[in-house]
């Protein structure tokens, strides 16, 4: 490696952004008015009247990725499914954890993570991911929010028993 | 109640930002966007594929009006297909253009938040942001990106934002295998 090339420049950049904010450079650090980050929190809770519907279209979406994944006959086609798989049971996560329905963000992360090693012509693999599916609707149509209390510690010992013993 | 105000600078206004979304789950992103435009940012794009969002900085930063670019990206990590977010910022660093390979970039990701941080440092984000996203949140790291620019640097096996945030003395062991004499310095003037 020649000297040029084991050399390390640091840029010190003008600010721009601080400038189109409307502060000077040597200004102290700038803030956004309290009221317009409350107004933006206000938006999430006015989304989380779409969640129930939003949520239900993940899940059929996740269903459908699932079932062409199953019934698919070409290598290509089943990957692209279950990567479908995966990125709809990271959406449930993302939206569940974000209007706090934990039980729902916790079924998502769990099919989210199982969904990276399901071995497609495994047929344990398709009962772990069929009870995923069924407890994810059970949980939706009970609107269960929270953690869900004893009903829920019955649906994550559902999907534990079946990841344990099929896995 | 003066002093204080004066302490914490000035209320600043975002309407001439132009923000690009990247993320794949159009829910999110509306959601993120809607928050957005309540900060007062005045333009907010949103690409749904990291290929989209190349296509958007090549089109608003390298041949458009320097006036139109882009100001900041925020993008998700996980997106479907081959390219993820770290991809689209390892190719924005590698970008010839200065108006794309600056660019700040936030990463965010619903992923625990120490494995985050540490692929948003080593692939060159400004910033990390931990999903579920909030008003707070997103506020915190859009200020941090505003407010606390770290300096970039060009090292034989990296390039973008200093990975070292914090200005007081490392006591840990010294990974850097750099003399000063081989460290060149440059700012930028207006």
């Amino acid at each position: 490696m020649s000297d040029s090339e084991k050399e390390v420049k640091v840029y010190h950049r003008i600010n721009r952004l601080k400038l189109k904010a409307g502060a000077d450079l040597d200004d102290v650090p700038g803030h956004l008015d309290p009221s317009v980050i409350k107004r933006a929190q206000g938006v999430v809770q006015r989304h989380e009247d779409l969640y129930m519907d939003e949520v239900e279209r993940v899940l059929i979406a996740l269903e459908t990725s699932w079932d062409a994944a199953i019934k698919g006959s070409e290598e290509e086609a089943v990957k692209e499914s279950l990567d479908g798989l995966y990125h709809d049971a990271n959406h449930v996560k993302d939206i569940a954890s974000t209007f706090g329905y934990e039980l729902m963000q916790h079924f998502g992360e769990s099919l989210r993570e199982f969904a990276e090693k399901i071995d497609i012509a495994n047929k344990a693999h398709h009962t772990i991911v069929q009870a995923h599916i069924d407890v994810m609707w059970v949980v939706f149509h009970e609107k269960i929010k929270d953690h869900g209390g004893p009903t829920a510690e019955e649906l994550k010992k559902i999907v534990v028993l079946a990841i344990e013993k099929y896995s | 109640m003066a002093d204080k105000q004066v302490t914490r600078g000035k209320a600043l206004t975002l309407q001439g930002f132009k923000l690009l979304i990247v993320e794949d789950y159009p829910f999110m992103a509306d959601l993120m966007g809607s928050m957005l435009r309540e900060f007062g940012v005045g333009n907010i794009f949103q690409a749904i594929s990291v290929a989209e969002a190349k296509e958007m900085l090549i089109l608003f930063n390298t041949e458009m009006d320097p006036r139109s670019a882009i100001d900041m990206v925020i993008t998700d990590w996980l997106m479907p297909g081959t390219s993820s977010g770290t991809d689209l910022i390892s190719w924005v660093r590698e970008h010839r253009k200065d108006t794309v390979k600056f660019l700040p970039v936030i990463l965010c990701s619903a992923y625990a938040s120490e494995d985050l941080v540490k692929v948003a440092r080593d692939c060159g984000a400004n910033e990390a942001l931990v999903k579920p996203v909030s008003a707070n949140s997103l506020a915190k790291r859009l200020l941090h990106v505003i407010n606390n620019p770290r300096p970039f640097l060009q090292a034989p096996d990296f390039f973008g934002p200093d990975r070292r945030r914090r200005e007081e003395e490392y006591d840990g062991e010294e990974q850097r295998k750099i003399q000063p004499e081989e460290i060149k310095e440059f700012h930028e003037r207006l």
